[in-house]
């Protein structure tokens, strides 16, 4: 009857719930480092939250400056990234032989540590808002051509015949068959790369960067003790730049492709 | 005379077609030398037990695969020469609907593919939606959509670029009897409108009967033609039909003729 009352208390309530029991433990958790115990440098473990997001709202202009730099970067590679999974995928999907002769090399490239090939890149571009888009785009084309390759191939062999039935062109089969059935492998890839492509772009700030989440959190990282709070909440903006790619990636889904089976309202009506 | 041979000249002609499948003990004769004619606006049906070969044959006829040996001509050149000549409309055991489109696209998908301009693709829609009485869920996804709506989506989808052959390949078995009875009827209406030559196949005799003019009647291991019923009924087939005692005495010979195999 009332959906969104429901909605509100089958989805949110829950989750509200156990997210206040969880900063609840946390905060009692440190509390307990600190006072009971008395650990060593106990706040640079488990810091208290009200301390984290204070500092987060005395932090927030250079945070929200910081995090956009990254997020732009982070978001370039990604595109790079995906255009580079989408056509390898596509590629592969149209022959065995190119399959046969790409895909070892896409697995090994993703063997190599980033952590490695983070400075050689850098050694070669010379620019940090470069090397910055190209390791986010190197560890995101691997996910998406993955699943884009096994979405181009999730369309049903009866969905094929009946292109061939109608003597339909190659293209026109890309076009109008394999291109929509495969935009939920695409999506599902997008999703897994997108928070990848923000951890990547923070790899390279954290080995050095004119600006980013990952310089400032590396420069509160030295400041030490005293910038405790400082560092954490740059820790928190990072996984909240990881969610927020994440959700973009999710809307966009939604916008692309909403005949998925999951995104169906009313699945009995008959 | 040579007037007489030309209107003779077979729409669907299979010349001793044979059909293996290579298995990892022996070969499987999925078909053994079938030949058959089917005349130009003929409704015939292919009926058989599972394993007869019924949908291979009806594979072969839509070139969406190769017999082993035999010929298959279709009004006159190949099949695969039909097929790229967009002669075929096919409708499959299940719909097949693409889930990305709203039935009004699902229709107009071969259309398309043929290079219609988009205002004949619309009217050509409405016309097949009236025809098969789902006007109204013309903007609807497939997904909402009960089976036999969707299996009649996929009729007006066969329907749409006007084949001069439709294969229908057990369309209505995953249907519960009252829909499948309901959709004969509708079949043989829009069939009778459009007249057009249909093979479908099937496993019901009620069904093989009520809908031909002849059957064609399939023996399991190895697939071959084991006998073709002509059916007397006359046009058009009515529902008190299914109650009379042709329409028994005919099912009952076929059921026979399986008994005896």
């Amino acid at each position: 009857m009332n959906g969104f009352g429901n909605l509100l208390r089958l989805r949110f309530l829950p989750a509200a719930v156990w997210g206040l029991a969880l900063l609840a433990i946390w905060e009692a958790g440190s509390w307990f480092l600190l006072k009971v115990l008395q650990v060593r440098m106990a706040q640079s473990k488990l810091p208290y939250i009200h301390e984290v997001v204070s500092a987060f709202g005395r932090y927030g202009s250079t945070l929200l400056k910081e995090g956009w730099v990254t997020l732009a970067n982070a978001g370039l590679g990604l595109l790079l990234g995906a255009t580079a999974g989408t056509l390898l995928a596509v590629l592969m999907s149209a022959s065995q032989w190119m399959e046969r002769l790409a895909f070892p090399y896409a697995v090994a490239s993703q063997m190599v540590p980033i952590l490695g090939l983070a400075p050689i890149v850098y050694g070669i571009v010379r620019d940090d808002q470069w090397a910055r888009i190209i390791i986010a785009g190197y560890i995101t084309f691997f996910p998406v051509a993955l699943n884009m390759l096994r979405g181009l191939r999730s369309a049903h062999p009866s969905a094929l015949e009946l292109m061939r039935s109608y003597a339909a062109k190659p293209w026109s089969v890309y076009w109008k068959l394999r291109f929509p059935a495969s935009l939920p492998g695409l999506f599902g890839g997008l999703k897994i790369a997108a928070p990848l492509a923000v951890t990547g772009a923070i790899l390279v700030e954290l080995m050095g960067a004119r600006n980013g989440v990952g310089v400032i959190m590396l420069r509160n990282l030295y400041y030490g003790p005293s910038h405790v709070y400082m560092f954490w909440s740059t820790v928190v903006a990072g996984a909240l730049l990881g969610v927020l790619s994440y959700l973009t990636m999710s809307v966009l889904e939604r916008l692309a492709a909403p005949w998925q089976p999951e995104f169906r309202t009313k699945g009995g009506d008959r | 005379m040579t007037e007489k041979a030309v209107t003779m000249i077979p729409e669907i002609e299979l010349d001793r077609v044979s059909m293996q499948y290579p298995s990892a003990h022996s070969d499987v004769l999925a078909l053994q030398e079938v030949s058959l004619n089917i005349a130009k606006g003929e409704f015939v049906a292919l009926l058989g037990p599972s394993g007869c070969g019924k949908t291979t044959l009806l594979r072969i006829m839509a070139d969406l695969i190769q017999p082993t040996s035999g010929g298959i001509k279709v009004a006159g050149k190949s099949a695969k020469e039909a097929r790229l000549a967009q002669k075929y409309g096919i409708v499959f055991q299940n719909p097949v609907l693409y889930d990305w489109r709203k039935v009004r696209h699902n229709i107009t998908l071969p259309l398309e593919l043929m290079g219609v301009k988009k205002a004949g693709r619309y009217r050509k829609a409405e016309e097949l939606l009236e025809l098969v009485g789902l006007a109204k869920f013309a903007d609807k996804y497939p997904w909402q959509l009960s089976g036999g709506m969707q299996q009649r989506v996929a009729i007006a989808r066969a329907l749409a670029m006007e084949p001069e052959i439709l294969l229908m390949d057990e369309p209505f078995s995953a249907l519960d009897e009252f829909t499948r009875e309901r959709l004969n009827e509708e079949l043989l209406s829009i069939w009778s409108k459009v007249g057009n030559t249909v093979v479908f196949v099937t496993h019901s005799i009620q069904e093989a009967v009520f809908l031909s003019d002849r059957v064609f009647i399939l023996s399991p291991h190895p697939g071959r033609l084991s006998a073709v019923a002509e059916i007397p009924l006359p046009r058009p087939r009515t529902r008190e039909m299914r109650n009379g005692e042709v329409f028994f005495r005919l099912i009952a010979q076929i059921r026979d003729r399986f008994e005896g195999v």
